[in-house]
């Protein structure tokens, strides 16, 4: 049911983690000893002492991001933008891209802090909001556009806006599997002629002090989950016969692995959402693939939520280009109890 | 061949109150359900009007008035006490599904995905506000959870979770977040996902509501909606028109094939002809002027149709209201449509209902069906001036008696999300 046929071509990807800006390398990480999380800059106010694996320094340059434009964007909207600057690099798509598809797999909606707590110092007497004063004054003390960067499916438009990408295209919210999806829906898109190109992946952050505090709540931060934040996206072409590529997708799926050939598979790359996500995903390898090395891409990057299945693909075309490798499968497992199940091989045949 | 995706089941929960047939007859009759905000105090917004489902706040009491029978009334006392219900487009989406899995004759089906497309979160500022001390958010006492009762904001896909557990679906749950464009994005996903033989079934459709303080304040904001607080704020097409009404609710559907239908003695509704989405990639803040992006979806939509443009019977507009908005949908029409564009009727029912944001899609396919099992094209609430910017064959306030065999409506949103979706009549 998952199998692509004939297999999609990646000509290209983008990635932005705590590593850095790009995807080659990535692989480097899983075998890295010294890649620990370290204190949270942007939880440092409202989480203090909490460890992540953080973008250090998410000021965009302005080829990139506009000023101006960065007031509208949430911090997932610009990991999105950086990515898709990089991939249409990497891709060297320069032209034509009115008819590029982009499918993205985005998180909650992660507007300024600072905006937030101005709009609640105006609207908040004696520890009770009054929507006298919100609509008073609340509303007048932030930014007029901040609903931008409150809207979770801007984090893909910002991108089309800047880059032109102006194709089939559709936001899923994710907490792992919706990226899965994302990629599913541009490899159809592409092999069903809606588009010759397309752009697929996912961009989002769990240091916001407003989405981390809600993991806490719900237990994650004791089960051991470590924030992170990043974006990836992988360029996927129509198959030609003379077309190169760093990698081809192979198998993509979210309701089990059906039709999955774990011939000559190298290895399983997991992201999971935590340590029982983890032990599920590890018992679905050994079950299915029986003696691949298993290498988890959760503890080098954290839990970037609708990011992380993106970055694991990442990190497996970087094994694949870096011929390392020549056929691995991808699985992630969300918060949603979904898994989805990626197979990629290497572009040399 | 592929198989073809059909509509078999639809629930509705709109500003004019629970259930389709409620919703299909106050729009065969021209009504109209905009009026003041009041399920909290807007006095002192600069929007106060909107088209809100007739409930204070949705409960398990009002969930269970409209659901009688259900076995669920325990889950809804449950999600009540959970603090779930607090967001409203919870209930509406629960509701809307339950219609419309009743109306589609189902039953179990553990294998069944659901495509839901669903608004923001809904941010719980009232939660916020203990922590507030000197101007700054005490968070460490949220991290220590010394305040058990708080949240923050309610989980995006709360509702999808809630949807799958009620109706007992098994498949995967995909949450669609592509603003006004994802009722109509999720409807086509799921027809996609039939033909592709993927899904046998699909719960699919859409529930919003951003009638709370920091939605109806955040677009305001923005400047979007009507200064006027009067039940005709939103005027689609009209000459006068200033701006868009904010609404509420949910449409649901359940699709799955025809041969499936015809097996289990389903009668299906419409069929899910074409779909086409685009991206204007041009501001944040406005429609792309020549209207190319929003042209290449209505064409995308008639290609996959395999129709002619002048096989389309109806229109029904994503017709905000808005200044920029009308002027744009009608060029993109025009650029569509060729000649034929003249003499096909337009209507928009966001005067009548609102814009009801992800479910608008969602809510004015539903509208569509209309055409279909009544032989009634809805009208355009509140649409009385001409406007040679929007100089198309539009419906005005009545609804007109008219049988056609092919619908196509559009969604087109904030960011610049486009979506275009064809329906055919069934035999």
């Amino acid at each position: 049911m998952g199998a692509l046929v004939p297999p999609v071509p990646i000509v290209g990807a983008g990635a932005v983690s705590a590593h850095g800006r790009g995807w080659r390398g990535l692989g480097q990480i899983l075998t890295s000893v010294r890649c620990q999380p370290t204190p949270s800059i942007e939880l440092a106010v409202s989480h203090p002492g909490t460890l992540s694996f953080e973008v250090e320094s998410l000021t965009a340059p302005e080829s990139v991001v506009e000023k101006r434009a960065r007031l509208l964007m949430s911090r997932s909207a610009v990991l999105a933008s950086m990515a898709s600057a990089a991939v249409l690099h990497d891709a060297d798509w320069r032209e034509g891209l009115e008819d590029v598809g982009f499918y993205l797999g985005v998180g909650a909606s992660g507007g300024s802090i600072e905006q937030l707590t101005a709009l609640l110092a105006a609207s908040v007497r004696d520890h009770e909001l009054s929507l006298t004063r919100f609509g008073e004054e609340g509303l007048a003390a932030v930014n007029p556009l901040f609903a931008f960067q409150l809207m979770n499916n801007f984090t893909l438009c910002h991108s089309a806006i800047l880059h032109g990408t102006q194709g089939p295209n559709a936001a899923f919210f994710s907490r792992g599997t919706g990226t899965v999806v994302a990629l599913l829906e541009a490899a159809h898109a592409v092999l069903g002629g809606e588009c010759d190109r397309a752009l697929a992946g996912g961009a989002d952050s769990s240091v916001h002090a407003v989405t981390w505090a809600e993991l806490v709540r719900e237990g994650w931060a004791e089960r051991g989950l470590v924030p992170g934040e990043g974006a990836a996206l992988l360029a996927l072409a129509r198959p030609t016969a003379s077309g190169r590529a760093l990698g081809f997708l192979e198998y993509v799926s979210v309701t089990g692995h059906a039709g999955l050939d774990g011939s000559g598979v190298d290895a399983v790359i997991v992201a999971p959402w935590g340590p029982p996500a983890r032990e599920s995903i590890a018992a679905f390898a050994d079950a299915v693939l029986p003696g691949c090395p298993v290498l988890d891409v959760s503890m080098v990057l954290g839990e970037s939520l609708a990011a992380s299945p993106a970055l694991a693909w990442a990190v497996a075309l970087d094994l694949l280009a870096s011929e390392q490798l020549a056929r691995v499968v991808v699985v992630s497992h969300g918060l949603d109890g979904d898994v989805g199940i990626v197979a990629l091989r290497s572009g040399a045949v | 061949m592929k198989p073809r995706a059909v509509i078999t089941g639809v629930g509705v929960v709109s500003p004019f109150g629970v259930g389709t047939e409620r919703f299909w007859d106050a729009l065969a009759a021209g009504a109209s359900a905009v009026g003041p905000i009041r399920s909290f105090d807007a006095s002192c917004f600069p929007t106060r009007v909107a088209g809100e489902v007739p409930v204070a706040h949705t409960s398990a009491a009002w969930m269970r008035e409209h659901q009688p029978e259900s076995a669920h009334a325990e889950s809804f006392s449950a999600w009540e006490g959970q603090g779930m219900l607090r967001d409203r487009k919870v209930a509406f989406g629960v509701l809307a599904a339950l219609e419309a899995w009743r109306s589609a004759g189902c039953e179990s089906e553990p294998d069944a995905w659901l495509c839901l497309a669903l608004g923001l979160e809904r941010a719980l500022l009232e939660d916020f506000a203990p922590l507030m001390q000197e101007g700054q958010i005490r968070w460490a006492r949220e991290a220590e959870a010394a305040l058990p009762g708080v949240r923050f904001r309610a989980p995006v896909d709360l509702t999808a979770r809630l949807i799958a557990d009620t109706l007992g679906l098994g498949g995967p749950r995909v949450v669609h977040t592509s603003a006004c464009a994802a009722g109509a994005l999720s409807l086509a996903h799921g027809a996609r996902l039939i033909e592709r033989g993927e899904a046998a079934l699909v719960v699919c459709g859409a529930s919003d509501s951003m009638l709370n303080p920091l939605g109806i304040g955040g677009m305001a904001r923005l400047g979007a909606p009507s200064p006027r607080h009067e039940p005709d704020a939103c005027r689609p097409f009209d000459r006068r028109r200033d701006g868009l009404a904010m609404g509420e609710g949910a449409a649901i559907f359940v699709l799955e094939s025809a041969e499936r239908a015809r097996a289990r003695g389903a009668k299906p509704l419409a069929e899910v002809l074409g779909w086409g989405s685009t991206q204007d990639a041009y501001k944040a803040t406005a429609p792309r002027p020549d209207a190319s992006a929003a042209t290449r979806a209505m064409v995308r939509a008639l290609e996959r149709a395999r129709l002619d443009a002048a096989a389309i019977g109806y229109i029904n507009a994503h017709g905000t209201g808005t200044p920029l908005n009308d002027p744009a949908e009608v060029r993109a029409i025009r650029a569509a449509f060729g000649q034929v564009a003249e003499r096909i009727p337009v209507s928009s029912i966001k005067g009548a209902v609102g814009h009801l944001m992800a479910a608008s899609g969602a809510i004015e396919l539903a509208a569509c069906l209309m055409a279909f099992q009544q032989n009634i094209l809805p009208g355009t609430a509140h649409h009385r001036e001409r406007d040679p910017e929007c100089d198309l064959a539009i419906i005005g306030e009545s609804p007109r008696e008219l049988c056609v065999d092919h619908v196509l409506s559009n969604s087109f949103g904030f960011g610049g999300q486009n979506a275009s979706v064809v329906l055919g009549r069934c035999a």
